[in-house]
């Protein structure tokens, strides 16, 4: 009889960007409710199933690999989530947004309403909707999530943002932009450029796409 | 699924006392003590010295100031106000802080003392109060050399005052250890004027009596002069210092303790959860498959990182595990994720 490993993994957690502002902020925003995990860093094409070893060390290169300390930004980390699904799953949800890139000229207007394949049977929209991040907010005078309407998600989507060079995250089940029509911002240059991100909140599917504004006059 | 939500038994919260050594770099003696001829002369140098750890004056340790209630001992803010000085407003500033009555006079042990010498550590230093019984503190004069501690060992009831704790400062071998002969009393005090002065451990100050200090040898002084001139610069702190700092090196020994409130929270994926990878190396081509045949029936991920969420889903806190942990379908984590605030 040998004795049963019981030990926990203990780890330290430092506060995001987003967890010092709702900290401060007060009135109870800063509430851990839930958790999710990631394996970042991981690149499953070195896990080997044709290590000649034996199973055991299909995951050798992978299970001792050094890992990176925690990055503070939010945008910047839990990019790759772990997800429930039935076992047997052989697709995993993935998103279609529809564009895989985004072209728009200045002052026009786009709907981009996300489908997410493979989930749940089948394709469909996500019943908590998605979570639409812009990279830099100045590109687009509009940037609104519609199409669901709970308390938490409106008080998300209300949230206004400094008009400088940061992020901004609304959720919906379609997003609707509308591109900047401040040339100032174009400088001497034609175009100006962004990252848009759009994840299932329920899948944790996610998907990055690059945002492009035409200067028109 | 991505995220699971938490049960209230997952949350505990933990306040833990941490104590450390107090000086810059994680060192518990200072040995060697340093002024800045720049703060020396400038007006504050009236009131007050800083002390530093080095020659480059960069890091304070914390200061010196001398006080007296008759405002002696320094030069006059104006001759037509009498006893309004320097060292009469630092008086005034620390029987303010710590009596809380203008009129009450500082006693140390059993001796009514009307004037002291300050040490006020840097907040940065002591935290968020000195560690009591942790003080060794080695002073000069022109008699001899003489240790002092605090009596935190030694008293069964703790006094208070406007500004928390106060123990009296005791002759020592050590830190914490009291050493008595014939120029003190069995409580370690001078035999004729008191306590050698106060430790403040929540406010992280020092108090020395300069009366017991001055005495002779047989009265368990050390013949640390002062001077008591009326509107005249008495250079106590200066005076002080070269006590504190010795004809060599001397020393000087604290702790800081701090009171470290931690929120642990429990994560725990179940055997079932969590086994599939959004990651987009675990699947191949552009139609979601995953990357092994294998990875249909017996997925194998790894967890790197524990993200901690809102009802918004906005991550808060993010935790990253030293190693990947191999997470499948046989196998149920316990993470335990420490938020130190």
């Amino acid at each position: 009889m040998g004795y049963l490993n019981n030990s926990i993994v203990t780890v330290d957690a430092i506060l995001t960007t987003k967890g010092r502002q709702l900290l401060a902020q007060g009135g109870g925003a800063f509430t851990i409710t839930q958790f999710a995990l990631a394996d970042d860093e991981i690149d499953y094409t070195l896990y080997n199933p044709n290590q000649p070893s034996g199973s055991a060390y299909y995951g050798e290169a992978l299970q001792n690999m050094p890992l990176l300390e925690a990055f503070p930004q939010e945008t910047q980390t839990m990019k790759y989530k772990l997800v429930t699904l039935p076992r047997g799953t052989a697709k995993m949800p993935i998103l279609d947004l529809g564009y895989s890139a985004i072209v728009i000229k200045q002052g026009a207007s786009l709907a981009v309403t996300p489908q997410t394949l493979n989930y749940t049977g089948g394709n469909q929209v996500e019943a908590s909707g998605y979570t639409f991040t812009i990279s830099d907010v100045r590109l687009f005078s509009t940037f609104e999530g519609v199409g669901i309407n709970t308390p938490s998600v409106q008080a998300l989507n209300y949230t206004s943002t400094i008009g400088t060079n940061v992020s901004k995250t609304v959720v919906g089940t379609t997003l609707n932009l509308k591109a900047t029509t401040v040339n100032t911002l174009f400088g001497s240059n034609t175009q100006l450029q962004a990252t848009l991100t759009v994840e299932g909140r329920d899948s944790g599917a996610r998907a990055t796409i690059p945002v492009t504004v035409t200067k028109v006059s | 699924m991505s995220y699971k939500r938490l049960e209230p038994d997952d949350f505990v919260i933990s306040a833990d006392s941490i104590t450390a050594a107090m000086w810059v770099g994680g060192v518990p003696t200072l040995t060697y003590f340093f002024t800045s001829s720049t703060q020396e002369a400038s007006t504050s140098g009236n009131y007050y010295l800083n002390i530093y750890s080095s020659s480059a004056a960069t890091d304070i340790q914390f200061a010196v100031a001398y006080a007296n209630l008759n405002g002696s001992g320094s030069e006059l803010y104006n001759n037509a106000v009498t006893g309004s000085s320097p060292t009469a407003t630092i008086y005034g500033q620390y029987q303010n802080l710590i009596l809380g009555d203008e009129n009450a006079p500082f006693i140390f042990g059993n001796t009514t003392s009307s004037d002291f010498w300050a040490i006020s550590i840097e907040r940065n230093q002591y935290k968020e109060a000195i560690f009591p019984g942790s003080l060794f503190l080695e002073l000069s004069g022109s008699l001899g050399v003489i240790n002092l501690t605090d009596d935190s060992n030694y008293v069964s009831t703790v006094a208070y005052s406007e500004a928390g704790r106060v123990f009296n400062l005791i002759s020592a071998s050590a830190a914490g250890v009291k050493v008595t002969n014939s120029g003190t009393t069995t409580d370690g005090w001078s035999v004729n004027s008191g306590s050698y002065g106060w430790l403040l451990p929540d406010i992280g100050t020092i108090l020395l009596n300069p009366v017991a200090l001055s005495g002779s040898i047989a009265a368990g002084g050390i013949g640390l002069a002062v001077s008591r001139s009326f509107d005249a610069p008495g250079n106590n702190n200066v005076r002080i210092y070269k006590a504190i700092s010795g004809s060599t090196a001397s020393t000087f020994t604290l702790n800081s303790q701090e009171t470290v409130t931690s929120d642990y929270v429990f994560v725990r994926p179940r055997s079932s959860e969590f086994n599939y990878s959004e990651n987009p190396s675990f699947i191949s081509g552009s139609t979601g498959e995953v990357i092994y045949s294998d990875f249909i029936n017996n997925p194998q991920v790894y967890i790197t990182t524990v993200g901690l969420y809102n009802d918004n889903n906005e991550l808060l806190a993010v935790a990253k595990l030293s190693r990947p942990l191999l997470k499948d379908f046989t196998k149920e984590a316990l993470i335990r994720v420490k938020l130190d605030f």
